[in-house]
């Protein structure tokens, strides 16, 4: 037996924050440790403050899902408030959220997780030299093309919000700017400019013919229809991941949490599940879903660089209250251990659609397990799950500008609070306490803290670090494997751990 | 839109990386500002935004970059590097992604011809006097050119 312990494995691409030391028996991982190497704390910054600044600091978490941070901040203080939306601010506020989205998904899967196709371990693949062609870093056609158009996508965020990113253009009550018919066309058009793009190129189909595909069976005939869609994105993925045997690779515990997101408004013609377009619940490994609880999230330090407490925290009772002792190893990252009913649960597009009972996603979860291919694949497809409410909302406020985008809520003196939305990687969630008008406590929960938490209290390896076991690892100084696997989950320890992604070479690079 | 720019880049709360939201508040406010104006040079706040960027520098002439640098030059000495040289720190992409990302992929990406470019920035603190002489710099760049 060989046994080998790597410390910080270059992920080159996975997070300049993220850390993932791994130890290795004959060249399998046995054990995995995830740790975000800086402190974030916007917590704390918030304490004290006005009870609308974390509306404007809050965007500042991440550069990339600011909107996400500012829905939960508007949902957070809607609910201290009172307030119930009008439905034009709930369309509003969706059909921003979904632009950051469904950027979000394409640009993943297109310039981080598949431009290690092309790597050098794969060399003897069949698809190999056109994987490099199509997705080379930097020089890919498919990933030239992803930033050519998605770059437009944003700006609907943009013309909707003031800014993107770090808009703060939603308050309690609503957002505070009503569009003109002409800007809903523009953000219209930009929409469809991108859904025809979305499935000409990365789908190879229509949204629709998509959509039909409703099983592991059907997904082979799909493949198999013709060559646009054998070689659209999604098909060019199917194709290498089976033959690269990433289908059984990055399993993980099995658990799936979702929080739910995108309240269908009042009066819409779009169908959604329990009074949304995200479903929401948690499913166990093995068994039936339940309902979504945010009272049974806790969070757990016994990992992670903070004051110890026992057991796991609501996030409503939490504290973030740096400790970094070294605690003799035990502790080893900035990032908290959130568990749903005391268990990890990976969060994100899989979950999202394992949720929503999507026929297709559950088939081929029953075939292979869960895995890093499948989990890939929702991120993919996500959109086709997005785009047409996307339009169907921006039609449905063309149709009813006479109505209100705004409702006054009562004055936030007092209240506990909390905002809970999908963002683009999984669960983002915002607990408020306000006391006298400022802010007494504010903790946030991130997708990636779920996703590539550190151990609990019990021991328990987080999300990612158990997906990472039994990973084959064939060049230990190029482990592209293992960064299929956190890639997977589309990490954004630049979110969960710290203040900003800074400089660590020359230029932000 | 403006055909000269002048974006600046950096994170007012990291202190390593602060220095394009330095140099923003002096081109901001003043006469700096003025000067900016008569020259029809927009003055852009670029945040933290790396391949995002791409819509500010479409359909510009000339777009000067001002950012933290480091490994170029001794502390506070003004570093000025052309499109190559600062995308020559590229990495692959990345939540993190940043400027030199966007500067090395800009010419398969970007819509009409490609503005003249550069960068000027420094490393560690600036004084007051050093950070106007930094910002004249940036608006001298963009008005008469980056070479």
């Amino acid at each position: 037996m060989v046994k080998r312990i790597i410390r910080d494995i270059p992920l080159n691409r996975v997070e300049g924050d993220l850390e993932i030391r791994v130890e290795l028996e004959n060249n399998r991982i046995v054990d995995a440790w995830s740790s975000g190497t800086m402190f974030r704390g916007f917590e704390n910054i918030l304490k004290g403050r006005g009870a609308l600044d974390g509306l404007v600091i809050t965007p500042r978490v991440c550069g990339i899902c600011s909107t996400t941070h500012l829905t939960a901040a508007a949902r957070a203080l809607d609910a201290i408030a009172g307030v119930r939306l009008p439905a034009n601010a709930v369309r509003l506020r969706n059909v921003a959220l979904m632009a950051e989205n469904v950027q979000s998904d394409v640009r993943q899967a297109l310039l981080m997780f598949m431009p290690d196709f092309a790597a050098t371990v794969y060399a003897d693949h069949p698809l190999h030299a056109e994987a490099a062609a199509r997705y080379a870093a930097l020089r890919g056609a498919r990933c030239i093309d992803a930033i050519r158009r998605t770059k437009a996508m944003l700006e609907v965020v943009a013309i909707l919000g003031g800014q993107w990113p770090h808009s703060s253009f939603m308050v309690p009550g609503g957002v505070t700017y009503v569009p003109s018919q002409a800007e809903l066309n523009q953000c219209r058009q930009i929409v469809r400019r991108y859904r025809e793009w979305y499935e000409q190129t990365v789908l190879g189909c229509s949204l629709e013919r998509w959509q039909a595909v409703a099983s592991a069976a059907d997904l082979d005939r799909w493949l198999a229809e013709n060559d646009t869609q054998r070689d659209g994105d999604v098909g060019f993925l199917l194709r290498f991941a089976a033959g690269a045997g990433l289908f059984s690779l990055g399993g993980g515990h099995g658990n799936f949490v979702s929080c739910g997101s995108l309240d269908i408004p009042a009066g819409s013609a779009v169908p959604g599940i329990g009074g949304q377009l995200v479903a929401a619940g948690f499913l166990g490994r093995g068994g039936k879903p339940q309902p979504f609880d945010q009272a049974r999230i806790a969070e757990h330090v016994a990992a992670s660089w903070y004051a110890d407490y026992e057991g796991g925290r609501h996030p409503s009772e939490g504290e973030t209250e740096p400790l970094a002792t070294g605690a003799d190893g035990r502790k080893y990252s900035w990032a908290k251990a959130p568990r749903y009913a005391d268990l990890p649960a990976e969060t994100g597009p899989l979950a999202e659609r394992l949720l929503a009972r999507d026929p297709l996603m559950l088939d081929l979860l029953r075939r292979d397990g869960p895995n890093l291919a499948l989990r890939q694949l929702a991120r993919m497809t996500r959109p086709a799950t997005l785009l047409p409410a996307m339009e169907a909302w921006l039609g449905e406020m063309i149709a009813g500008l006479d109505e209100p985008f705004y409702g006054p809520p009562a004055e936030l003196r007092a209240g506990r609070g909390f905002g809970l939305v999908q963002a683009a990687r999984g669960i983002l969630g915002h607990w408020v306490e306000l006391e006298d008008g400022k802010i007494a406590r504010y903790q946030i929960i991130t997708p990636t803290a779920w996703n590539g938490s550190p151990r609990d209290g019990a021991g328990v390896r987080g999300p990612w670090e158990e997906a990472l076991i039994g990973t084959p690892i064939a060049d230990i100084d190029n482990p592209v494997e293992a960064g299929h696997v956190v890639r997977s989950f589309d990490p954004c320890l630049v979110c969960t751990v710290h203040v900003v992604g800074a400089g660590r070479t020359p230029l932000r690079c | 839109m403006d055909d000269l720019a002048v974006i600046c880049i950096g994170n007012r709360y990291a202190a390593q990386d602060r220095l394009g939201c330095a140099v923003y508040e002096q081109l901001s406010g003043g006469a700096l500002a003025m000067e900016a104006a008569a020259a029809g040079i927009a003055v852009i706040d670029g945040g933290l935004c790396g391949l995002n960027l791409l819509r500010e520098i479409e359909g510009r002439r000339r777009v000067v970059f001002v950012d933290a640098v480091a490994g170029f030059a001794p502390a506070g000495e003004i570093v000025v590097l052309d499109r190559q040289q600062a995308a020559a720190c590229a990495g692959a992409f990345g939540h993190a992604a940043g400027l030199p990302y966007l500067l090395d992929v800009l010419p398969q990406v970007c819509d009409g011809p490609l503005p003249e470019i550069a960068l000027v920035g420094a490393a560690g603190d600036l004084d007051e006097a050093a950070l106007q002489s930094l910002a004249r710099r940036s608006l001298e760049m963009a008005r008469d050119g980056t070479r």
